[in-house]
């Protein structure tokens, strides 16, 4: 961290220092200072290995396909590229997104940190955009990794090459969501239980048109009032899964595509707007 | 030092001993549950609804759906492997409906929920099911029309299932209704009018199949296919052969005793022969057989062309 943010100020020597609040841009900087760390933290903790994976699995994939998927290794290449992208991303979010806050405070770097010109607010919008970052380095990379593979099993230029981006995309919004929720729950809640609860919110964000449709069957007003609560307070995750779509040469219409970013930016304010009252509430003492 | 030698060397010695007896067990395991296991494969079932697998897959329907086209194409190979094994010298291809593809309409209904727009095993339906199954080849292709609107090649093979099975007014009026779609091409009008008008003549079937072998992408539905055509060129062949037949017995008062004897007759009526035996050669290549006794002539065993 930078001295320039750590500095206090005082115009009477004799009077003890007080803790000016940085401007907006110094408030930039240090978000920007504490994302960077964590982005680097996350390449030294060798997250990014999972790469490593990836590309074995479409290697194998785009090699052995051909012959067990009837003249059909384009889509299943897609499907299967796009998919691991969005696992491997869940699995990064959570598990790195529900260490980010607990980290801190186990190795106590949080006090330090806390004890700078940072709120809390920011110091977790900081961690959130790092691993953000982390995410975008991941998702990106294995986009070219499935363009690639699609180029070599179609032997050239083909349309899905590039039809398959926006899919991408949306599984890069998909992640932030679900990076906001793994930053909520680790802010009150222990990594592994913080990671049970995130991983069951993914699974639920998919299942959300069956809970309104259960909803919608149910008899009873308060069992209805509840699934239907549900369904709007608990993340939508069908706006962002287009990779069966994406399979088939398909992008998504502009306007649901701009839906799903104004709808990930505003799930993800509140998420953050959540953690970071929980998080002022605790006491570190 | 030596000491942390001594532990490296025990460690790799245990983990090498516990793989080799890993090895072992796997095998006896192997060994003493032979049965078992070619039991269970036979008597496999699918335990989940399409609509379940669909819900649970949740963001990797089409991944699922992969996994079941693949598993679909695997059913049907290994049915096709073993029939050839335990029916020595015929082709399981050439009758899908003794291969009891009992699972086939099932696999390919979770594909196609899973997937909607995967257009690959509403094709395959179309080739197999009509073998054994009709009615879920048809329902199969009606479900994809209804995902897929658009789709002109599955009117085409919609129309193809009710030409198989003779009603013709439906074929054809079912390639007149693809034939309005955008991008279809003109033979499917052409399709619909021939169909009425001829029905099940080998000109239409030859067309039909042609059609269906050119826009196919799939390469074992194109296998099938190809197939077909040659059962049409064959049904020709065969029908030259008797020609060629009836004027011998009608010249001599007796049926060939053997092929070498009518050779030169038939390769003037247009046939392959093999020149060493006088043999006619199907169009798969195989020589067709002659049933003295009937004076008749028809498919060897070994052919790959289909029987029916």
């Amino acid at each position: 961290m930078s001295a320039k943010t750590t500095q206090a100020t005082s115009d009477n020597p004799s009077e003890p220092a007080t803790i000016k609040a940085p401007d907006h841009a110094s408030a930039l900087y240090l978000i920007a200072a504490i994302a960077g760390n964590t982005f680097r933290e996350a390449v030294r903790d060798r997250v990014l290995y999972n790469l490593l994976l990836f590309a074995l699995l479409l290697i194998g994939g785009a090699i052995f396909l051909g012959e067990l998927s009837g003249g059909q290794e384009a889509k299943i290449i897609v499907d299967l590229g796009l998919s691991a992208t969005l696992l491997f991303g869940v699995f990064i979010a959570i598990f790195v997104g529900v260490g980010l806050v607990y980290k801190e405070i186990e190795r106590r770097t949080l006090y330090a940190i806390l004890s700078k010109p940072v709120s809390r607010g920011r110091f977790l919008f900081g961690k959130y955009l790092g691993l953000c970052l982390t995410l975008l380095v991941n998702v990106l990379v294995m986009g070219v990794g499935v363009s690639l593979a699609l180029a070599y099993v179609t032997k050239g230029l083909n349309p899905l090459i590039f039809s398959i981006w926006p899919a991408v995309f949306l599984i890069y919004f998909e992640l932030a969501i679900i990076t906001g929720v793994a930053l909520l729950f680790s802010s009150f809640s222990s990594p592994a239980l913080s990671a049970l609860l995130t991983f069951l919110v993914f699974i639920i964000g998919h299942l959300s048109a069956d809970l309104k449709s259960f909803a919608s069957s149910l008899g009873g007003t308060t069992a209805r009032w509840f699934f239907n609560a549900l369904y709007y307070l608990l993340p939508n995750l069908a706006h962002y899964s287009f990779i069966t779509p994406a399979a088939h040469g398909q992008t998504p219409a502009p306007g649901s595509f701009l839906m799903a970013l104004l709808y990930g930016c505003v799930y993800v304010a509140v998420l953050l707007t959540a953690a970071t009252l929980i998080f002022n509430q605790r006491n570190f003492k | 030092m030596m000491r942390d030698r001594g532990l490296l060397i025990k460690g790799i010695a245990v983990i090498l001993l516990g793989l080799a007896a890993v090895i072992g067990l796997s095998r006896w395991s192997d060994l003493h549950h032979k049965d078992f296991s070619s039991a269970s494969s036979q008597e496999e079932q699918l335990y989940l609804q399409a609509k379940t697998v669909k819900r649970l897959s949740l963001a990797f329907n089409g991944l699922a759906a992969d996994w079941y086209w693949m598993r679909s194409l695997q059913y049907v190979g290994r049915k096709v492997i073993k029939y050839e094994e335990t029916q020595p010298g015929q082709q399981g291809l050439n009758d899908l409906g003794a291969l009891d593809l009992r699972l086939l309409p099932s696999l390919l209904r979770i594909a196609t929920t899973l997937d909607p727009q995967f257009i690959a095993p509403y094709e395959y339906g179309a080739m197999i099911l009509p073998t054994f199954n009709r009615d879920e080849a048809i329902a199969l292709l009606q479900s994809g029309i209804a995902e897929n609107p658009g789709a002109w090649r599955l009117y085409q093979h919609l129309g193809y299932v009710y030409w198989q099975g003779q009603e013709y007014t439906k074929a054809s009026e079912t390639y007149s209704a693809g034939a309005k779609l955008p991008g279809a091409p003109k033979w499917m009008a052409e399709m619909g009018a021939r169909t009425a008008a001829e029905g099940g003549s080998r000109g239409a079937a030859r067309e039909m199949y042609q059609h269906l072998y050119d826009e196919s992408t799939d390469e074992k539905v194109k296998e099938l296919l190809a197939r077909r055509l040659m059962q049409v060129d064959s049904f020709e062949e065969r029908d030259r052969i008797r020609i060629v037949l009836a004027q011998y017995v009608q010249q001599f008062g007796k049926c060939p005793a053997s092929w070498r004897s009518v050779a030169a007759n038939l390769q003037r009526a247009g046939l392959a022969i093999n020149p060493a035996t006088g043999e006619p050669l199907d169009p798969s290549g195989a020589p067709y057989a002659l049933i003295s006794n009937k004076c008749e002539v028809d498919l060897r065993l070994d052919s790959r062309v289909p029987y029916k």
